[in-house]
């Protein structure tokens, strides 16, 4: 799991000014998905990597930092990277390379290559879009493309007190290093720090459940009731949003073009490396 | 060092990234969440008023902070919290692990990109409804013979044990993971995560019990 308390940043970052922050919520989440699917369809590495080369470009209008991406993006990646690296080993396929009983087999090699790339391409739509839009806006978006209204009330009054809980562990962290206290250290019995652990959790949990309540009241007093809809600001997107949009949509086409007449001529990059 | 760090970013755990589950695949688990949601929200609707939206939500966010506080496991690794069997014990309630978990996994996905936005259906799966009921439900059958703390403990083990098979048994079907080694090596690993998510569950619920006995469905005589 990676660090929450990088939320801040994130949103810091979402709060920027660009072409690619100024599209409209709704366009940026169909795109990021758009490319996603696209990639995890994908059986050759044609189209992921093309889409990659258009990600980095998006990434340089979006004024964001490579290098600070590309290392959110090596945080993010032993999440897979895990099933990844046992790939070459496990799957069937021709022997390439053998020592004693380990074998790495040819197909289990392209795959693995395959997973990376789908892996990176999808995790960089997702470090744009996250760097690119602030999370209420997210929240915003899932409602305006009809996501079901409890849900959606959810999600929206989530990510409000998502802030919240992330300063509430900053602070459980910061009291608990002045003490010394180490969750990875061996000066205490282990047993000892599980039960640390614990306690806070079930503060944690407490002060949520409780907060949840204070919430409830606040927002009753308020006339809220099971009647009451959520605002949404009425913003259509723009003709700029849809040239984004369908900018993306087009490149895909005309790579789906490319593939299906030549992929013979692209080498290992037209080759179906999928085993799936 | 390296592969300390590796684990210690997450390791086997179980959220399933893009690009690792094919796209059929993918809808087969998105339609079982909506049906999921579907008697999610029908069920929250009739049991927790018009709170459940403010209170499921605020958990959800204090859940998405327990969840990124790694643990050390032994053999140098570290695991975290998922939470689901204690959600759905503490509301005695698969439902309510559906809810909060479905927003989380969300958020953590577009965010942090941990657990991919196609793989969502499949995560949920695993996390909240696999997680949700076996965990209530171990609980509901043992807490008559061995105590609710040992039945809770159990069913959040055995929840998370469960899970990881889930997760092996559709990374299996989507050929990423050959269950002859995936099987082994999920359900190895999180029977030692399993421990600790026990441990943890156990002392939430008895904190919860000591300070806000309200809060527990159980004490509401639904057990």
């Amino acid at each position: 799991m990676v660090d929450i308390t990088q939320i801040m940043r994130f949103d810091d970052l979402a709060s920027q000014d660009s072409p690619i922050h100024n599209l409209e919520g709704r366009i940026k989440l169909i795109s990021t998905i758009f490319i996603i699917v696209v990639c995890v369809i994908s059986q050759e590495l044609f189209i992921p990597i093309i889409l990659e080369i258009f990600l980095l470009v998006v990434l340089k209008i979006a004024k964001l930092s490579y290098s600070d991406s590309f290392k959110r993006l090596l945080m993010l990646l032993p999440f897979g990277g895990a099933i990844i690296i046992f790939q070459p080993f496990i799957q069937p396929g021709n022997i390439i390379w053998s020592y004693s009983w380990l074998h790495v087999t040819d197909a289990g090699l392209n795959w693995a290559i395959l997973l990376l790339v789908r892996l990176i391409v999808s995790l960089t739509a997702i470090i744009i879009y996250s760097s690119t839009t602030p999370l209420q806006e997210m929240a915003s978006s899932f409602r305006k493309l009809k996501m079901p209204r409890d849900l959606a009330m959810i999600l929206s009054i989530m990510v409000r007190f998502l802030f919240l809980f992330v300063d509430e562990l900053a602070a459980i962290r910061k009291s608990q290093k002045s003490r010394n206290f180490n969750i990875h250290g061996n000066n205490t019995p282990y047993k000892w720090r599980v039960k640390q652990v614990g306690y806070t959790i079930g503060m944690m949990f407490l002060k949520a459940y409780e907060q949840g309540e204070r919430v409830h009241k606040s927002m009753v007093s308020r006339g809220f009731s099971d009647a009451s809809e959520m605002f949404n600001e009425k913003k259509s997107p723009e003709k700029s949003d849809y040239l984004y949009l369908f900018t993306i949509i087009l490149i895909v086409i005309v790579l789906e073009i490319i593939m299906f007449k030549c992929s013979g001529q692209l080498g290992f990059l037209g080759q179906n490396l999928g085993i799936n | 060092m390296k592969k300390v760090l590796l684990l210690r970013n997450g390791g086997i755990n179980l959220h399933i990234p893009d690009g690792f589950i094919p796209i059929a695949q993918c809808l087969v688990y998105y339609v079982i969440l909506i049906v999921a949601l579907y008697f999610s929200v029908k069920w929250a609707r009739s049991n927790l008023d018009e709170k459940r939206i403010p209170l499921l939500a605020v958990l959800a966010a204090g859940i998405f902070a327990i969840m990124s506080m790694n643990m050390p496991i032994p053999f140098g690794t570290s695991g975290h919290m998922v939470g689901g069997a204690l959600v759905a014990i503490v509301f005695l309630a698969p439902e309510a692990a559906v809810l909060v978990f479905t927003v989380v996994l969300l958020i953590q996905a577009l965010i942090f990109g941990d657990g991919g936005i196609t793989a969502l259906g499949a995560n949920v799966l695993n996390m909240a409804i696999v997680g949700g009921f076996v965990g209530l439900y171990t609980f509901k059958g043992l807490n008559g013979m061995i105590g609710k703390y040992a039945a809770a403990g159990v069913g959040a083990w055995l929840a998370t044990v469960i899970a990881a098979l889930a997760c092996a048994i559709e990374m299996a079907i989507a050929g990423t993971f050959p269950a002859n080694v995936g099987i082994p090596s999920m359900v190895l690993y999180h029977f030692f995560i399993g421990i600790i998510e026990a441990v943890l569950t156990v002392i939430v619920l008895a904190a919860l019990d000591k300070f806000r006995p309200d809060l527990l469905a159980w004490n509401k005589g639904d057990a």
